[in-house]
């Protein structure tokens, strides 16, 4: 690690030096943040937590700093796992420098040595990023060049070797579990309106990409040609006419035998398209996908949420209430095909309707099926996703009868008066537990949940607001019969109720209470209660949370990327600033 | 500008041209490369009726088997954990040994490769098998192992005896354990995408004729010329087709769970 700085800080000081008479201490800005996540445990035998398993607390921290001069900048991030919080890697136990970089950037040319944060077009074939409320980072660390030969052209390099929890970065130990492939990508970006003066203040907009990653991995497989060298390569564009735009991207990916996919040899696709239109008072957003084995990471036998090289964007909305939360939508690698429609309308001030101050609607549909796949001869017999083989064939446009996830939602958000505002919503939930969480033979969540959010200012300094929700299965509730041996598989099922009450003094303080109840359960010994009580401190950037109480399992997904989340009890603190 | 772009192309393009590697679909699975030596391997597959990812992951243990030696490598199907909890018309096939095996875990499937249960350090999936079969499958022989068995149709009552060879001297404290094995069982399996109702269930293990432990074979000094015999017996429950039964015997280090020797025998 020491010979990493060492290298770090000359090639900073090399570049800084190259920059001119520049100095590196004058004028230089410094930024960064600091956060802290502890939780304590206790037994809590009324949520069916017999057991702590030796593990009392458990603190989630990093602090990252920032240095910026001119052209030059450079950053580090310490992260201390000691141990992790309950539904996050064991892998992740450790403390140390998890991250660093340097880059300079003079227009023309950009280098970054170090760590690397980035993304080609919407990331159907490469994506690193950083999300701590998942535990996840998967940065390519390694060298970044950017270059911006003309106006409106831009190339990018990069080369590297994504994170993968504390694991070493040297190739020495090639049978080692945590051996992981090298990652190399280009990038190219070309937007017409920057390049073309005679479009510069047009109303036509126009760019176009394409990008092309490798990963150059070593064949550890004792009885199949594993492709030392897996290409996947995108080609996107960008179509605008005033209020209109259309954006799509096409990623394709050779054959690539995985943990993930069964090993088997059929090549990648995946399409994104999205068409929008607004106006004041209006907008819409339709957005199609269609992916097909596009599961494209370092480590080939990797099965986890780790060590991914692309992204596959989700297209549902995001819910933020805790009962919608319960069953968010996590993205299938091997294949998916979705669509999401995006309403959002003002009625206008001074109308019936719209009153004094305008009234929002939204209206949100999203739904996601399963690709077709159909079987392929394999010695004389049929077969589909044998392992060896390439696995299966699929028509491009054919939807399956297996819907995973439909999401028809429609929000209302009003500001009644002065010291009123209100945000109601009503939700449609249809969610294919077994296939999303693994609830083999569980039956389907359809759900109707609704919620009422209301806020009333008392002052210019104090506020209430009050949060009402509930969630009505249609088929799982009180009553259900279920199997005694499939108990476990209605955790958080049937119906729930949810309530919050929340009194802030701005600008410093605020004080929650909440209660989640699974009244509903068909599990008698289920239909628990999650009371919590919290209270907050806000000083400038810094934020200092405390919570007592208990929390229900569930999923916490970011970018249809999800980690499970346990059900436990006792105290949280979060400290977070910034500067 | 216009060379440096054209430098850029020729690099862009002979990057593309290293960065693919196209494997012959036609020739996708490697020669077999026995592995020397005559130490067995007994891979324990804990799975479930109602797991969707376990048929798969038998399917590459199986592949595993067939390509490093099926005469060597023994796959026993140990149904425990949640998803093998019986549920309508999915199959039961917990046993009591196969539970205290699993050790409490909470996922199927998992593999153990020459161990007796799932325990730190040994707990696999499948994507990890592949090493430490071949490594297990070079290492010495400590003992070999003769099975014979004698079934009774009329009565269903089956005796085995156990005669065990140590292949040369050593130390220890070793423990035998004589298992029950049905093979090719029809019934429901979750797939992706739905249930098989025609899966076959291969070498499901039934139980154990001495405990899940088994029974001591040897403890302290052995020589090349010991033998060490065990008598086990049981009587076939009715269900069990006795045309597709084994007895399957594994004798192990007692202080470590390290399996030494495997051996499979036909009842009938």
């Amino acid at each position: 690690m020491r010979k990493h700085i060492l290298v770090l800080l000359a090639l900073a000081l090399g570049i800084g030096f190259r920059a001119g008479a520049q100095s590196l201490t004058e004028g230089g800005q410094v930024s960064g943040s600091f956060q802290t996540d502890a939780q304590y445990y206790r037994l809590d035998e009324g949520i069916g937590i017999n057991d702590l398993r030796g593990k009392q607390l458990g603190i989630n921290g990093f602090g990252k700093v920032n240095y910026t001069n001119g052209d030059f900048s450079a950053g580090i991030r310490f992260e201390a796992f000691l141990p992790e919080m309950n539904g996050f890697r064991p892998e992740l136990n450790g403390v140390g420098l998890a991250n660093f970089f340097a880059t300079y950037d003079n227009g023309f040319v950009g280098v970054t040595v170090g760590d690397i944060y980035d993304q080609f077009g919407s990331g159907l074939v490469f994506r690193t990023y950083e999300e701590w409320s998942l535990g996840m980072d998967n940065a390519l660390r390694g060298a970044r060049v950017v270059l911006r030969p003309a106006q409106g052209v831009t190339l990018k390099g990069v080369y590297g070797r994504q994170r993968f929890f504390w694991a070493p970065y040297l190739e020495r130990d090639m049978d080692n579990d945590d051996y992981r492939g090298i990652v190399r990508g280009v990038d190219a970006e070309w937007d017409l309106n920057q390049s073309i003066p005679a479009l510069s203040e047009s109303q036509f907009r126009m760019s176009l990409g394409g990008s092309f990653v490798s990963k150059r991995q070593y064949d550890q497989s004792l009885f199949y040609y594993i492709p030392e060298n897996v290409g996947a390569a995108s080609a996107r564009l960008n179509l605008g006419y005033g209020r209109v735009s259309f954006s799509t991207e096409y990623a394709y990916k050779i054959n690539d035998p995985s943990a993930i996919n069964n090993f088997i040899y059929k090549e990648g696709q995946a399409l994104l398209a999205s068409l929008s239109y607004s106006q004041k008072g209006f907008g819409a957003v339709l957005q199609v996908k269609r992916t097909d084995n596009m599961s494209f990471k370092s480590m080939y036998t990797g099965k986890q949420n780790d060590l991914d090289i692309n992204f596959i964007p989700p297209i549902n909305y995001t819910h933020t209430h805790s009962l919608p939360s319960l069953y968010t939508y996590s993205t299938q690698p091997n294949g998916e095909m979705a669509a999401q429609l995006q309403i959002n309308y003002t009625i206008p001030k001074g109308t019936l309707l719209g009153g004094k101050y305008g009234t929002k609607l939204a209206f949100n549909m999203s739904q996601v099926n399963d690709i077709v796949r159909d079987s392929i001869m394999e010695n004389g017999r049929m077969v589909i996703n044998k392992p060896g083989t390439l696995g299966y064939t699929s028509n491009f446009f054919a939807i399956s009868d297996h819907r995973f996830f439909r999401d028809i939602n429609i929000e209302i958000d009003k500001k009644i008066s002065k010291d009123w505002h209100l945000t109601a919503q009503y939700i449609n939930l249809y969610y294919d537990i077994e296939t999303i969480e693994g609830h083999a033979g569980a039956p389907v969540v359809q759900a109707n949940i609704g919620f009422l959010d209301v806020t009333f200012k008392i002052n210019n300094k104090q506020s209430l607001r009050l949060e009402l929700q509930g969630l009505w299965e249609k088929e799982v509730h009180a009553g259900y019969e279920y199997e005694e041996s499939e108990m476990k598989d209605y955790q958080k099922r049937g119906d729930w109720a949810a309530a919050l009450l929340e009194y802030s003094i701005n600008p410093h303080w605020s004080f929650s209470i909440a209660d989640k109840w699974n009244y509903g359960n068909p599990v008698e010994e289920y239909r628990d209660h999650y009371f919590t009580g919290t209270v907050t401190y806000i000083h400038d950037a810094t934020r200092v949370m405390l919570s007592a109480g208990r929390q229900s399992e569930g999923v916490v997904c970011v970018g249809g990327v999800c980690r499970t989340v346990p059900a436990s009890s006792g105290v949280t603190l979060t400290v977070s600033t910034s500067f | 500008m216009n060379k440096l772009l054209s430098i850029l192309a020729v690099a862009a393009l002979l990057c593309v041209a290293s960065g693919c590697d196209q494997i012959d679909i036609n020739n996708t699975h490697k020669p077999i490369t026995p592995v020397s030596g005559s130490k067995t391997v007994l891979i324990k597959d804990f799975t479930g009726a109602r797991c969707v990812n376990c048929p798969e992951a038998a399917e590459y243990a199986h592949e595993l088997q067939h390509r490093l030696g099926e005469d060597r490598i023994f796959i026993m199907g140990v149904h425990a954990g949640f998803l093998a909890q019986p549920m309508g018309q999915f199959p039961d096939f917990i046993t009591e040994e196969g539970t205290a095996w699993y050790n409490d875990n909470s996922s199927n499937p998992l593999f153990a490769v020459d161990h007796v249960a799932l325990t730190e350090g040994n707990t696999l999936y499948v994507e990890q098998i592949d090493t430490p079969v071949s490594d297990a499958l070079a290492e010495t022989q400590l003992f070999d192992i003769n099975i014979v068995n004698t079934y009774d149709e009329a009565t269903r009552s089956l005796s085995v005896k156990n005669t065990f060879y140590p292949t040369g001297d050593g130390e220890g404290k070793y423990y035998a354990t004589v298992c029950l094995v049905e093979d090719s069982i029809v019934g429901w399996q979750t797939i992706p995408g739905g249930v098989d109702r025609e899966y076959v269930f291969r070498n499901v293990f039934r139980g154990t004729l001495n405990g899940a432990d088994g029974e001591l074979v040897s403890d302290g000094h052995f020589y090349y010329d010991d033998t060490f015999v065990t008598n086990a017996s049981m009587v076939l429950d009715t269900t069990y087709n006795a045309d597709q039964c084994y007895i399957l015997t594994y004798i192990y280090d007692y202080e470590t769970g390290k399996i030494m020797h495997t051996e499979m025998q036909k009842i009938k």
